[in-house]
């Protein structure tokens, strides 16, 4: 511990008096290093000490992502990345590498603001039901639920209309369910800090109301034509006949933005 | 009120309906002021009545209530309910006198308004429209669901709980939605650290080997302990038991020697006649009994008086070796015809 906080005590300034700082604060104090920065500091430092580092950054990854909570930056730096965080953008440059071509998952960062990280998969999912027999998690029945009126609403939903619908699916946010227990703690809580969803106040509404939009790991991990295809196949429809979510969803792969123009 | 209910009219397809209300009640009111029938004398009445004022805005009130709980029933295309709705509130609005009862018909508006652009937004949505409802029920047909033939059934519980849903129901949707989703699988330790370290489990299985091991073999010791007393015991005690036998035949009939061979052999049981062999030898060791040959050059045997012990002791030992094979045990049978055993079998088993 010592040898490392010497050789960190040999960077920039900046690094150095920040070090007791950081302990306490946030991400606020964090700022990206430069290019140069990162390359002095790959300097210092032998190619098994960042290969170990980013091991251990992948390891936090991959063992953070069993609750499918994205992972702050800070949280990052604080607990793994700690006297390397002159070398950041490497490690996880590095780290990215290494779920993409090792593990087949994509790191992505989906705010750019407070920077948070997810982690999805990079193959599409197999045809049909998947071969593995895996146990299901019966919540991404009922998150699939709640995604497909959304989308098929066009995008935003008025929260009583899904406890409407859930209610005659049978699950009452109101009451404890077998399989789900406190279906609104479920719904409003945890898929929405899964980033599943987003739940925001309508303002002006009295009493206080709110809205579901899809959160941004939904729109990287969830296919709107899928969807689509799911609604055909239960309606015993064609996808098309609702043509503006058959727009939306083939217009660009995995975009957030609902297309504009028509593309068939 | 003909022109606020053309205003009415048009409020689903276009945003300004409400205005369109506004303008024909203030042209109302300030137009034709004798085709109401509003008398001055009459509107102060109607201004101070606090009952009448209660009543607009416990009506209005009702009305906001009303289009906020039956939402979905108003958005349903099927029905003209947000009409009748705003009809009801001209007719309210007639009366407002005050700015509370004003706040509230601009409350009511406001969440008009809002239900309006909704069926708005319907209206103008190509394709088919995505009836939630529905939806649902398809829902619950794929989740194989079980629904009750009997009408009964349904009316008795509401319509709500026809039916039940199996205890995979969740599972099936879930199965279905996944390929649907591109979500990283979760990754978990198949078993134990990370960091696999064999040594560690081996050397506990090794001690855990050494442990009973060394209690087995002093285990054994005593048992084999116990057995040989026990084994001895039951010898001296098989001794004694026949030297009875001999004892009790002899004094039965002191001059008719007994046969050897009838006395040992058992005709049921080869393993018990050798054993009576065993036991016997014991006795003739210990002087106890004595063997001869009779005058047929068989062997007899008789327990020796208790006087006469010490003076055979010393001189006439000798030693031989008994030997016997089942199939001269049934020759022995069948030549002296032995039907019965002289020694009976122990009651008590030992082993």
């Amino acid at each position: 511990m010592t040898q490392r906080k010497r050789l960190s005590n040999t960077q920039s300034r900046r690094q150095s008096g920040s070090l007791v700082v950081q302990e306490e604060d946030d991400d606020t104090t964090f700022t990206q290093p430069s290019t140069s920065q990162v390359q002095r500091g790959l300097e210092k430092l032998t190619p098994a000490q960042v290969d170990q580092k980013t091991a251990e950054v992948v390891q936090y990854f991959l063992v953070k992502d069993q609750k499918k909570i994205p992972v702050r930056r800070a949280d990052l730096v604080k607990h793994v990345v700690k006297e390397y965080r002159n070398i950041y953008p490497e490690i996880i440059k590095r780290a990215a590498r290494t779920f993409d071509q090792v593990f087949g998952l994509k790191l992505v960062e989906i705010d750019p603001k407070s920077h948070m990280y997810i982690l999805i998969n990079k193959l599409e999912a197999a045809e049909g039901a998947s071969p593995i027999n895996s146990p299901t998690n019966p919540k991404m029945g009922l998150l699939f639920v709640i995604l497909s009126v959304i989308f098929m609403k066009g995008g935003v939903v008025r929260e009583n209309l899904i406890w409407n619908t859930l209610k005659k699916l049978r699950v009452d946010p109101g009451e404890k369910h077998e399989e789900f227990g406190d279906v609104k703690k479920v719904v409003t809580d945890e898929f929405v800090r899964q980033r599943y969803l987003e739940y925001a106040r309508i303002p002006h509404t009295e009493p206080i109301e709110h809205e579901f939009r899809w959160g941004q790991r939904a729109e990287l991990e969830v296919s709107k034509a899928k969807i689509l295809e799911f609604m055909g196949q239960l309606h015993e429809q064609d996808p098309q006949t609702w043509s503006q979510q058959y727009r939306e969803a083939h217009s660009v792969p995995n975009s957030s933005q609902p297309s504009t123009s028509s593309q068939r | 009120m003909k022109r606020a209910r053309g205003g009415g009219d048009e409020e689903a397809p276009r945003q300004n309906g409400s205005a369109g209300r506004r303008k024909g009640d203030q042209q109302q009111s300030d137009g034709d002021d004798g085709a109401g029938a509003f008398g001055p004398a009459d509107l102060q009445d109607d201004d101070n009545d606090p009952g009448l004022r209660r009543e607009i805005r416990s009506k209005y009130r009702d009305l906001i209530n009303s289009v906020q709980q039956n939402r979905e029933d108003m958005l349903s295309p099927s029905n003209n309910k947000l009409t009748e709705v705003l009809e009801e509130a001209n007719k309210l609005f007639k009366d407002v006198r005050q700015a509370r009862e004003a706040a509230l018909d601009a409350q009511l508006l406001v969440v008009a308004t809002d239900l309006g652009k909704e069926k708005a937004s319907q209206l103008f949505a190509e394709g088919t429209a995505f009836d939630p409802t529905a939806y649902a029920e398809h829902l619950l047909s794929f989740m194989g669901l079980n629904r009750l033939e009997d009408g009964e059934d349904d009316q008795q519980n509401g319509g709500a709980v026809d039916g039940y849903l199996p205890q995979d129901a969740w599972h099936r949707v879930a199965r279905r939605a996944e390929c649907c989703f591109r979500t990283s699988p979760s990754f978990h330790y198949m078993m134990g650290s990370f960091h696999a370290e064999p040594p560690p489990p081996k050397q506990r299985i090794e001690r855990q080997r050494k442990a009973p091991s060394k209690e087995a073999k002093r285990m054994m010791p005593t048992q084999l302990k116990k057995m040989e007393s026990s084994h001895q015991e039951a010898t001296e005690k098989e001794v004694e038991r026949i030297l009875g036998y001999l004892k009790s035949y002899y004094q039965d009939d002191p001059t008719s020697p007994i046969s050897y061979f009838e006395f040992v052999i058992d005709p049921s049981s080869f393993s018990r006649t050798v054993e009576n062999i065993f036991h016997m030898s014991f006795l003739i060791r210990d002087g106890l009994a004595r063997m001869y040959l009779d005058n047929d050059k068989l062997p007899c045997i008789a327990p020796v008086e208790e006087g006469e012990v010490e003076a055979g002791g010393s001189c006439s030992r000798k030693q031989c070796i008994v030997a016997i094979s089942p199939k001269i045990w049934k020759e022995l049978i069948e030549a002296f015809d032995i039907r019965d055993t002289m020694i009976h079998p122990p009651s008590t088993q030992n082993e």
